[in-house]
């Protein structure tokens, strides 16, 4: 029982993670109709911005202000990159963030190197909250989980219950009414961008120090994010966080079930023959954990196109 | 007319001369950008260092060795196209040292062009694939390995740690899950009663996938155990080292990566105490401290996780060339692997020597702990591998696989 509560938790606090990763990216999508391939570079910028402050303003003020820098680095590119792009169609847009993402990645092996840096979690945060069936909890973990909800419930606000958040939502539907209407749709746009790089570099400010900080990061989590995006639905944020949350968790659990195929036909008697056959029967649903995601992507592209709350096209 | 003439007859009488050899072509074919490009840049310095001491010394019969670089990508695709890229710019050998899957590749290709191509055959160095059917099922004339493999790794380690006390009895074994981490699970499986250790719990993971590896850690934790072992490398030995140490657990990790660059200036106290098994270490004796200095002279740090193995694969592969330098002419493929199998070398660690019968190098290992205590700090930090004990080639070799049914050329 502690175990699947250990489990269970594991899973939903790597699940918020990668909600504070794809939030932006949803939202992104929502809004420009184009998936930012760039978008996890944000996430490892924001990682080696926090690291490189640290050492000047501590912790607390380098998580801080490296997601604001990272966020003017999105305005940046929203506004001098992808806005010149964007008359020439969606396909532009994609190969410019596609090269923007080699691009940031280069730079920082040049300006960081090859390897892991030395980003880690503050001695005075290192500490563990609970105990729980002889396991100590780290307590940072904890913090992730509070950050992200925190940033939930703040984005679900905004976009819901504010005059900004319904101009925001009316410029993604209809983005020449709302221009009409006096409101000045590309600063809209510029913001929202700038807002979801932020996020993503937030949540690489956060992680960074507790996983690593490395020039592949962008690329580990990068694929993870998509997969969250396209299950959860473009372009909605409420998919978003219950598709994070469902890979997250089924991840977790399914890493401790050492059960292959052979032992389900056990139960129709097969077993003995599923072991001899091999290969697919007796793989091990726990060393399949990290692919899971991948088969839900698939099931849900070939059952539900549109994503778990994605709108009908 | 005239100088027609005089232009062709100094041609004519330049060929008259002794048959001049040309000069040796060697194509490193690594993994120069890309994801995991890390490490086979580290493979290209430790190669550069040795081949340029090979030319300083001489070259190879009056001409320098010439080195060319093929970056296959990082995957077996590249690879095998790098490969027939390097083979038709002349090169007679190919050295490769980065990921199995790349060296099972370039094995494979070298042996089918051979077959094909009778007469112009070129030979394979392999100096870090380590999964074991390279000299197994796989194993063939034309391919030497000049690193250690999965069996020699951790037998070496299991025995290595039991004798220094550091081993406990609850073993737990995580490992990558492709050809190298099933071969190392299988060897821990098999090296427990012969130890005397049990394995508590086993798992095979994702490659380099897994970010958050906490579900992992809650395994070992219930299994009990009290020893990890590992054949794990890049992010997926750094954030389980790190994410055992945040779960608390008192386990000390058996690894056969942990040198790698990065990995203890992140991990920083997390890695002290957790053990390596590894062919090189500068604090051993003066002879490899000076090495050390030599290389950090030569390219600006100490030679790291596979820099070492490829700097002793060269220095093999350099001590046979020596011996063929008397000869005139171009030298063939077979020359050169029966060069290296007649040759053994002395490294600052001990002898090294290629055994004929599966092409599997015999060469000294050295067991060695994280520890404030070494000589040689790595990353930056106060850590360092203080080196505990040395295995000879003769303690440290594996066995020679059945599976391994070489041909050799009449």
């Amino acid at each position: 029982m502690e175990q699947i509560m250990f489990s269970l938790l594991n899973g939903v606090i790597y699940g918020l993670l990668l909600f504070m990763v794809s939030a932006g990216l949803t939202l992104i999508f929502g809004m420009m109709g184009v998936l930012n391939f760039a978008h996890a570079s944000f996430y490892m910028v924001g990682a080696y911005l926090a690291y490189t402050l640290q050492p000047l303003t501590g912790f607390w003020l380098a998580i801080v202000i490296a997601p604001l820098l990272v966020a003017t680095l999105g305005v940046f590119v929203e506004r001098f990159i992808l806005r010149r792009v964007h008359a020439f169609g969606h396909a532009h847009e994609l190969l410019v963030t596609f090269g923007l993402a080699v691009v940031i990645a280069e730079v920082i092996k040049i300006l960081y190197g090859n390897f892991p840096v030395d980003y880690r979690v503050p001695s005075s945060l290192n500490f563990s909250a609970f105990s729980l069936g002889g396991m100590e909890y780290p307590f940072y973990r904890l913090l992730m989980g509070g950050v992200a909800l925190v940033m939930f419930i703040a984005l679900y606000l905004l976009l819901t219950r504010t005059r900004v958040g319904i101009v925001v939502r009316a410029a993604i539907h209809r983005p020449r009414m709302v221009e009409a209407l006096g409101h000045n749709v590309p600063i809209v746009f510029m913001s929202i961008f700038g807002m979801g790089a932020g996020l993503a570099g937030l949540a690489g400010a956060i992680a960074g120090a507790f996983y690593t900080t490395n020039p592949n990061m962008a690329l580990e989590l990068g694929i993870v994010v998509f997969v969250v995006v396209v299950v959860g639905g473009l372009g909605s944020m409420e998919g978003a966080m219950l598709a994070s949350l469902l890979i997250g968790v089924m991840t977790s659990l399914a890493v401790s079930v050492n059960a292959s195929l052979a032992d389900l036909l056990d139960t129709f008697g097969q077993g003995e023959w599923a072991r001899e056959v091999g290969g697919v029967m007796t793989l091990q649903l726990s060393s399949l954990a990290a692919t899971l995601p991948f088969f839900l992507m698939l099931l849900i592209l070939l059952t539900r196109p549109s994503g778990l709350m994605g709108e009908k096209e | 007319m005239m100088k027609r003439f005089l232009c062709c007859s100094a041609i004519a009488l330049l060929g008259v001369g002794e048959v001049q050899a040309e000069s040796l072509k060697v194509a490193l074919v690594e993994t120069l950008s890309g994801s995991q490009a890390s490490t086979g840049l580290l493979y290209r310095t430790g190669v550069n260092y040795e081949i340029s001491k090979i030319n300083a010394a001489g070259g190879f019969r009056g001409e320098p060795v010439e080195l060319a670089e093929y970056d296959n990508q990082g995957g077996p695709i590249g690879a095998a196209d790098r490969v027939r890229a390097a083979i038709a710019d002349g090169a007679r050998v190919i050295l490769q040292g980065s990921s199995s899957a790349v060296a099972g590749q370039v094995s494979e290709d070298v042996r089918k062009y051979n077959l094909r191509n009778k007469g112009s055959e070129v030979a394979y160095i392999n100096m870090g694939g380590e999964a074991l059917a390279l000299t197994g099922d796989k194993c063939h004339f034309y391919a030497v390995r000049t690193s250690p493999n999965a069996a020699i790794r951790f037998q070496i380690l299991t025995k290595g740690m039991k004798e220094l006390g550091l081993l406990g009895d609850k073993v737990y074994s995580i490992n990558q899950n492709y050809s190298w981490g099933i071969d190392v699970q299988n060897i821990i499986k098999e090296q427990a009663e012969a130890v005397g250790y049990t394995v508590v719990g086993e798992t095979l993971h994702d490659v380099n996938k897994i970010q958050d590896f906490s579900p992992y850690v809650a395994q070992i934790q219930q299994s009990d155990a009290d020893t990890v072992l590992t054949g794990n490398w890049s992010n997926d030995l750094l954030l389980l080292m790190k994410s055992v140490a945040d779960a608390k657990l008192n386990v000390r990790f058996g690894t056969a990566f942990l040198d790698q660059p990065g990995n203890i200036g992140n991990a920083g106290a997390v890695a002290e105490g957790h053990i390596l098994a590894g062919v090189f270490n500068p604090e051993l004796n003066p002879a490899s401290s000076a090495l050390a200095e030599d290389y950090k002279a030569a390219t600006g740090h100490y030679p790291v996780y596979v820099e070492s193995t490829a700097i002793f694969g060269m220095q093999l592969f350099g001590a046979a060339l020596k011996s063929l330098d008397k000869g005139n002419g171009d030298v063939s493929a077979k020359d050169i692997i029966l060069a290296i199998e007649a040759t053994t070398i002395q490294t600052p660690t001990g002898e090294m020597s290629m055994r004929a019968e599966d092409h599997q190098v015999e060469l000294p290992m050295i067991i060695q702990e994280v520890s404030k205590d070494a000589a040689f700090k790595v990353d930056g930090s106060e850590y360092g591998f203080k080196p505990l004990k040395a295995y000879s080639a003769a303690d440290s070799r594996d066995l020679v696989q059945a599976s391994c049914q070489m041909k050799r050329p009449e």
